[in-house]
């Protein structure tokens, strides 16, 4: 495993190096640069030019500005905005990201968890009611065009119904005279979803060592139920809960939206694994045991089809710091997404060649955990 | 009686029209007895094992007919159990040794788990302690190293998951085992040895056992009673010796004489010709008629009854076999 890990990370490394590169020559191969509208402008004077040229870099050739970058990113420097003058790449990735990850990684969570369910269901009930109304209503989302869902849930929950926000991530009169800010409040989410998480994977791990299933379930309810309970009232005692309460209101409509719109994808994958796991002897066998048929289909079946569905939330859970540029601009988000629109459209190249890296080197962390899970979810896989 | 099945008729539906797999079986069979079913390929043996525990497909429809099955509380007619009383009769009363053992069980989970989670599914009281101790025990008793309960499947061998899933069947001490061509896929060697290792068992536990094989020296090895099966119905059915020393059936007695053997007189081997029928549309008569030497008008037209010639004997020809006669097969 060791070996195998270090061999990993060594390929990772070379790999990154190469994808880099390839984004900075790509990006250098761009027709225009930034400078332009100031360099076109007549009421410029070429000291000032000439000034500009060199403070931005552009007086240097192509080889040694792209050595240079190399140099900084081994020290984890993405170098300086230009649109953002003189804010540093990264400072402008971070941010942004905790808005960025909360929204994506909760839409993919929901998302997965939807194909998952929907796609177990409709496998065991191949040909029946629900499998065919789930997967036509998949795939009717699946192929939309996603701005006009956009539009469309915007129309009917903001407009029509008026229940939900229409765009933004925070209120503006709601948030005027507070003390703190919206990132800090994002960032004490993300930290209770991560406690979240850390409990769930405690539970699981003690569950094990647990003798009958009762116990097994009562525990894992138990504690689940509690921590909400727990950081619900703790929301609630620090003052800070209607804040938290806005933001996820905010967020409720882009989440919904992701979620009509891809939730096919994993819920096709996992009925196709899955009705290929149904044919298998092992499932006979269970139902033979006298077990009951949710048993059999969640232990048994559905267990078995989970591979290829885990490889795809991983590699997509890498692919939520990219954020989303669509559904970002739709409901004017203010997360990467955004930011890679408005580097793109400002030929702000190193703000557009950092967050191209930085979502590189996420989606090639998400590979390596991917491998990483599969040696834990089969135990046939040893590395 | 232990298990009595009556008249099952199972049908699969298919495009073509329905697949007559099960079509009027009736057997008896009581505690530390062993019923073997041999038949060709396709006849349905493995339908009657599904049929009778209910893991049907999709497109199988039950007929008619039905299961009685004694847990020592009076005969329960199984036909007529909802899907969860089901469940409690299924391996408890009577479980299974599956066709392709190889694949029976769950690649993700210990050997030893899967073996506890039948024991806890239906003694959910059993402390895991307990069931864990229960396994070794069986393990024992199939030639398995208990250490190995916490091994994964595919780090056992084919000899290994075939004892293995002998001893999941053993799990809940069914009252019936039915073994579904257990040792197809090993080789003749460790094949004897997991057959006598089953007999050993079943006398011990004196449980019964439906043994389903296609080879009739497998089904000789470990059975009282022989059924023989052909096109979705019994042909005959007698205790082992008889069957083989009396076979009263055309078909049965062409079965016997397919065999070479090396004790006794040389006698000429026999080919059956021609091939089994479509069971999606079977002949009218006798479904072994268009094969059969013996067979007249009444043959084609009249399907023979199935009845008790001598004490547990019991044939369905309209020309029974006589004692001493020889019977030539022809190719057609």
């Amino acid at each position: 495993m060791l070996r195998f890990l270090s061999k990993r990370v060594v390929q990772i490394v070379i790999l990154l190096f190469i994808y880099v590169t390839i984004v900075f020559w790509l990006m250098e191969a761009l027709p225009g640069s930034f400078l332009d509208k100031y360099l076109m402008n007549p009421k410029i004077t070429p000291e000032i030019r000439e000034n500009l040229k060199r403070q931005f870099g552009f007086d240097k050739p192509v080889l040694t500005r792209y050595l240079y970058y190399m140099k900084n990113f081994l020290v984890l420097d993405l170098g300086v905005s230009f649109s953002y003058f003189p804010k540093k790449v990264t400072s402008i990735i971070f941010e942004r990201l905790p808005r960025t990850v909360f929204l994506f990684v909760t839409s993919t969570l929901v998302s997965y968890a939807f194909g998952y369910t929907l796609g177990k269901r409709s496998a065991w009930r191949r040909g029946k009611v629900i499998d065919q109304v789930t997967t036509f209503t998949g795939i009717v989302f699946w192929t939309i065009f996603l701005p006009l869902l956009a539009i469309f849930n915007i129309w009917l929950f903001g407009v029509i119904l008026g229940i939900l926000p229409l765009n933004q991530f925070i209120d503006p009169n709601l948030w005027r005279n507070v003390s703190f800010s919206a990132q800090d409040l994002f960032l004490k989410l993300l930290l209770n979803a991560f406690i979240f998480l850390i409990v769930f994977l405690t539970i699981m791990i003690i569950s094990r060592r647990l003798k009958t299933i009762n116990a097994k379930r009562i525990l894992l309810y138990v504690s689940l139920i509690g921590t909400i309970i727990i950081s619900i009232s703790i929301w609630i005692l620090s003052g800070r809960a209607i804040y938290a309460w806005d933001i996820i209101k905010h967020m409720v409509l882009p989440v919904f939206t992701l979620t009509l719109y891809s939730f096919a994808g994993s819920m096709l994958v996992m009925r196709d694994t899955m009705l290929d796991v149904i044919r298998e002897d092992y499932i006979t066998t269970a139902k033979a045991k006298g077990l009951p048929d949710k048993v059999v289909r969640d232990k048994h079946a559905a267990r078995n089809a989970l591979l290829p569905l885990m490889t795809n939330f991983v590699i997509s859970l890498g692919f939520t710091i990219s954020g989303g540029i669509i559904t970002e601009t739709m409901f004017s988000w203010p997360g990467l997404g955004r930011a890679y629109l408005e580097a793109l459209s400002q030929q702000d190249t190193p703000l557009l060649i950092g967050l191209l890296v930085f979502t590189g080197v996420f989606v090639l962390i998400a590979h390596l955990v991917a491998d990483i899970l599969y040696a834990f979810l089969d135990p046939r896989i040893r590395y | 009686m232990l298990l009595s099945v009556r008249d099952l008729r199972m049908h699969y539906k298919t495009k073509m029209g329905y697949v007559k797999a099960v079509d009027g079986i009736n057997f008896d069979l009581d505690s530390g007895e062993s019923l073997g079913i041999v038949g060709e390929s396709g006849c349905g043996k493995t339908s009657i094992s599904m049929t009778i525990l209910r893991l049907l497909p999709d497109n199988a429809e039950f007929k008619s007919g039905s299961v009685f099955f004694d847990m020592g509380n009076g005969p329960v007619d199984l036909v007529k159990l909802d899907e969860s009383q089901m469940r409690e009769y299924r391996w408890r009363g009577i479980s299974m040794i599956f066709q392709a053992a190889m694949n029976s069980l769950n690649p993700v989970y210990r050997v030893g788990d899967q073996i506890i989670e039948a024991i806890q599914n239906h003694f959910p009281q059993v402390p895991v302690d307990k069931a864990r101790e229960k396994v070794a025990e069986l393990f024992e008793l199939v030639g398995l190293d208990p250490s190995r309960m916490d091994q994964y499947p595919h780090q056992y061998s084919g000899g290994m998951k075939q004892r293995a899933v002998i001893a999941m069947a053993l799990a809940c001490d069914p009252r019936v085992i039915i073994a579904d061509e257990p040792t197809t896929a090993l080789d003749v060697i460790v094949q004897d040895r997991i057959l006598k290792e089953i007999r050993k068992i079943q006398k011990k536990l004196n449980m019964a056992m439906i043994y389903i094989s296609h080879d009739i020296a497998v089904i000789a090895e470990v059975s009282d009673k022989i059924a023989v099966m052909y096109a979705g119905k019994f042909a005959e059915l007698a205790d082992s010796v008889t069957i083989f020393k009396k076979p009263m059936h055309p078909y049965t007695y062409g079965l016997m004489h397919a065999f070479p053997s090396t004790v006794g007189e040389k006698t000429d081997l026999v080919t059956i010709p021609g091939e089994p029928p479509n069971l999606l549309n079977p002949p009218k008569g006798c479904r072994f008629a268009p094969r059969c030497p013996k067979a007249d008008e009444l043959c084609m037209n009249e399907e023979p009854r199935y009845i008790e010639v001598e004490k547990g004997h019991f044939v369905a020809c309209h020309h029974p076999v006589k004692s001493g006669e020889v019977v030539q097969f022809y190719e057609q």
